[in-house]
């Protein structure tokens, strides 16, 4: 009954545990366990379990989209520079991620003499868990999130604003010029850049009335004269742009490393660490790509929706969509590759100057606009 | 004051990243040009100045070459009742001057350069290594 | 508040400084309040090594000064050589110099323009540079067998004479040529980025530049019209028809642009060297005897002496290499070996304006005013 009530659909989860349950439950071996736990009169700890197992497969499927991004980011950067990129481990170079992480693992891990020791030691976890954070309110498909927060927009902008903690933690704790100028220069390009990117992600708010993110997705299906989506990209293009160059440079990737800045800093904050640390770096900024990413996909490119995705049985919407959102989210993250091997970098004062003087102004004013016209009841 | 403001269009970036998506798509000529160095190898020109190879018959021993290289790199030894030069790799500048001056044209230079080794010892290629024979070859 | 200025040592060991450079910066900030340059790492004595050697060995050393563009060295060195002992060579000898000299011009600037861009964070542009790079090479390999060292040029003509198959080849790259610096137009030069990276950094004047001994690419981005090739004509440069490429804007980006120009007037060069090659005819006797220009596989034992002893005098010759004005000055003793060399490097000397046009830039423009100015470690240190 419920089969037949899914495959009509009728029923869409709050979130991935209550997908878990309800499939448990169509198995037809949820209630047994569950009375099991219920004399035991420790049925918490069944919740527990099942969240414990949305964890893991999120952090699985983190780690492997992490990995996959090392090797699409050099496979890419191979097919723009005419070469092959790395071919020989596995099919067309796959398990080369494997090998690299095998090879950064077995490496010495050296801690500068002069470093501040546990700072040091502490810096590349502050770095890699707020990036594994980001993935909690992201929906990757309908139903399939972790957790639906009433403040989901705020708590992705709030989390991804740790990171340049951590990073002038890992900056200042090495002792090395370096480091610090490094450091330094990701701190000032991510509080400025939070600013324009906030703005424009509060634009979206002002259409939704809602700073949950499937909110922010339910509210782009459907479409406009049955053929373009209602993506809110084509009600912010301006927006849209703003919030592309502010996550860019959030996620410190070419024209906007200066985190790294190779040529300048040799290798930026991270300049003295190595081995399994420098991977936890590594990790970071490849995680950091994705859900940046995801966060664009989701407020201005619709998410995991899709037009006339609701004519498709409801019992498959789940794994449509979040190939749905895949795509999209590799979209963006190729477009991001592609203008990473294209462009050179700015400097860090044009950086600086872009940020406050043209697109913090540029973000209000579209702002005002945008509240001016839903007041006035232009997009009624 | 700023890049941006130089163009709000970006023209110039979107034609960048036109020419890097030609490339990416191999359009027009641009085609992938590695070559897999293990696997594959390059074709080298036959004039390429690699390993030195030494004529057992026409080589007189004379020593020109030895006194020639500007390294020092060749010495005079002597093999099977004859003289011949040794030629160290590991100094060797690959310049050719010894191919130009031998009298008897009996030093040439093959395209063999592939010439790692583990010891500096195995560097030194003796008459045993370098000498070939003409008549038999040809 | 109290504040300190900042003394990084940039180099010896830095990925944008070209090999083993030193910088030492004393930093406001990320302003440079001081630049000091700290040379020697990749001090070789190759002066002190030309002494040493007779004159026809000194050829294979003078290709690891300046390694991008070794064709210039050699003829640089073996014109002085010429100018001493007075040899004449075989115009078929001097089309085939100009026309390695020009293809080493191209192969030049596209290491210089790929690796500027490498130091602005752009990976892409060296790779096609690169890419072009290796066909030349590939005619380097054909003509004299070897890739980047070639001791091709020696005194009294060339080392062999073309292959078979050798113009065809070139022809192929020069029109091949053409598009791909279209391409990197269209990728670098109208790049906002790139110009706001480039324009008004390290703006520096033309006196400012004649007076620390500038030359090349790098002044006539200054609007200085000074190219040896016009000013003291050599080889067959006067029957050829060429203009030299001038900017006036005296800064990084200007530096850059007389690099795309210059490549596009090698090509244009190289087509008319093509076609106005010399046949080639058998040896003719001259003074100390002549490079054989069959193409037969013959040793230069048999046109050039064993011992060669110019006459005691002392000559300086110079000529326009990718870089800048290369001389050698060479004092001989009537022996084997010459008494004396003396490099005039254009790196070492462009090299050394870099303080004056960064003051009160910060690194990023250093390391864009250091890529425009182009120098080779091997060059400088010697």
């Amino acid at each position: 009954m419920l089969f037949l009530a899914m495959w009509t659909g009728d029923i869409m989860f709050a979130n991935a545990y209550e997908l878990i349950v309800f499939i448990l439950n169509f198995i037809g071996i949820y209630e047994p366990i569950n009375n099991i736990f219920k004399t035991l009169g420790i049925e918490y700890i069944l919740r527990i379990i099942i969240v414990f197992a949305e964890i893991a497969v999120l952090l699985v499927f983190a780690l492997l989209t992490i990995m996959f991004l090392t090797w699409m980011e050099r496979k890419v950067v191979a097919m723009v520079q005419a070469r092959y990129g790395p071919m020989v481990t596995g099919p067309r170079g796959l398990l080369q991620p494997v090998m690299d992480g095998v090879k950064l693992i077995g490496k010495e891990d050296i801690i500068p003499a002069k470093a501040d020791r546990w700072v040091f030691t502490l810096a590349p976890f502050l770095v890699f868990i707020p990036a594994l954070l980001i993935f909690i309110p992201l929906p990757f498909g309908e139903s399939l999130i972790i957790s639906d927060l009433k403040v989901g927009l705020l708590y992705l902008i709030a989390i991804s604003a740790l990171s340049p903690i951590a990073i002038l933690l890992a900056g200042w704790s090495s002792n090395n010029k370096y480091s610090l100028m490094g450091a330094m220069r990701a701190v000032a390009q991510d509080i400025s850049y939070t600013i324009p990117l906030a703005l424009s992600a509060i634009a979206i708010v002002l259409f939704t009335g809602s700073l949950s993110t499937v909110d922010i997705v339910t509210a782009q299906n459907g479409t406009w004269f049955g053929f373009i989506p209602k993506w809110f990209i084509f009600l912010q293009p301006l927006g849209f742009i703003l919030f592309l160059i502010a996550s860019i440079a959030e996620m410190g990737r070419i024209p906007f490393d200066f985190q790294e800045s190779e040529q300048e800093l040799v290798a930026g904050f991270f300049t003295e660490y190595s081995g399994i640390k420098f991977a936890m770096f590594f990790l970071a900024e490849y995680a950091h790509l994705f859900s940046v990413s995801a966060i664009v996909v989701t407020l201005f490119l619709g998410g995991w929706s899709f037009p006339y995705l609701s004519l498709l049985p409801a019992a498959v919407v789940p794994l449509i969509s979040l190939g749905v959102f895949l795509v999209k989210t590799y979209a963006v993250i190729f477009f991001a590759m592609w203008l990473r091997h294209t462009v050179p970098r700015v400097r860090i004062d044009q950086l600086l100057n872009l940020g406050w003087k043209i697109m913090i102004p540029l973000a209000l004013l579209n702002l005002l606009v945008t509240g001016f016209l839903l007041t006035i009841g232009v997009f009624q | 004051m700023t890049w941006i403001t130089r163009n709000w269009t970006m023209s110039g970036i979107i034609k960048g990243l036109i020419v890097t998506m030609k490339h990416m798509l191999r359009v027009g000529n641009r085609p992938t040009v590695t070559i897999q160095y293990p696997y594959q190898k390059m074709k080298v020109s036959p004039r390429f100045r690699g390993l030195h190879a030494v004529d057992e018959n026409a080589c007189i021993g004379c020593g020109i070459c030895e006194v020639n290289c500007p390294n020092g790199t060749i010495q005079i030894v002597k093999y099977k009742t004859r003289w011949y030069p040794q030629v160290n790799i590991g100094m060797c500048l690959f310049c050719g001057l010894c191919v130009d001056v031998c009298p008897m044209n009996a030093m040439k230079m093959t395209g063999n350069y592939e010439l790692a080794d583990y010891s500096r010892e195995s560097l030194v290629y003796g008459p045993d290594r370098l000498l070939f024979n003409k008549e038999v070859k040809q | 508040m109290k504040t300190d200025e900042l003394l990084i040592n940039m180099g010896p060991v830095h990925p944008s400084t070209h090999g083993v450079l030193r910088f030492k910066l004393t930093m406001d900030g990320e302003i440079i309040r001081n630049c000091e340059i700290v040379m020697g790492y990749l001090h070789r004595g190759t002066e002190k090594l030309g002494e040493m050697k007779t004159y026809m060995q000194f050829v294979p050393y003078t290709d690891r000064l300046d390694y991008m563009s070794a064709f210039a060295n050699n003829y640089a060195y073996v014109k002085a050589v010429e100018e001493l002992a007075g040899i004449e060579v075989p115009l078929r000898a001097e089309y085939i110099r100009v026309l390695t000299l020009e293809l080493n011009r191209i192969v030049n600037h596209l290491v210089m323009i790929g690796s500027l861009l490498l130091d602005l964070g752009a990976s892409t542009m060296i790779m096609y540079g690169f890419r072009e790079r290796e066909n030349a090479l590939a005619l380097f390999d054909m003509l004299c067998g070897a890739r980047m060292t070639f001791n091709y040029i020696k005194p009294g003509g060339v080392r062999e004479d073309m292959p078979e198959g050798f113009i065809p080849k070139l022809n192929e790259f020069i029109n091949d040529m053409d598009k791909r610096i279209d391409d990197y137009e269209q990728l670098v030069s109208g790049n906002e980025i790139f110009m706001g990276r480039m324009k008004g950094i390290g703006v520096m004047s033309a006196q400012d530049a004649i007076n620390y001994g500038m030359t090349g690419p790098s002044l006539r981005g200054h609007g200085v019209n000074y190219d040896i090739r016009k000013l003291e004509p050599y080889s067959v440069y006067p029957d050829l028809d060429f203009k030299v490429c001038v900017r006036n804007e005296c800064d990084s980006f200007a530096r850059y642009m007389v690099r795309i120009d210059e490549m596009r007037e090698s090509l244009h060069i190289l087509r008319q060297v093509v076609d106005a090659m010399p046949p080639a005819k058998p040896a003719s006797q001259a003074k100390y005897g002549i490079a054989p220009m069959t193409g037969a596989p013959t040793a230069v034992s048999t046109y050039f002496p064993r011992i060669f002893t110019p006459p005691p005098g002392e000559v300086y010759s110079r000529i326009e290499a990718p870089k800048g004005e290369l001389g050698f000055y060479i004092v001989s003793d009537g022996t084997i070996k010459p008494y004396r060399i003396k490099i005039r490097s254009p790196s070492f000397c462009n090299l050394t304006a870099i303080p004056k046009m960064v003051e009160g830039l910060m690194i990023p423009d250093l390391i864009a005013a250091f890529g425009t100015i182009d120098v080779v470690l091997g060059d400088v240190d010697r």
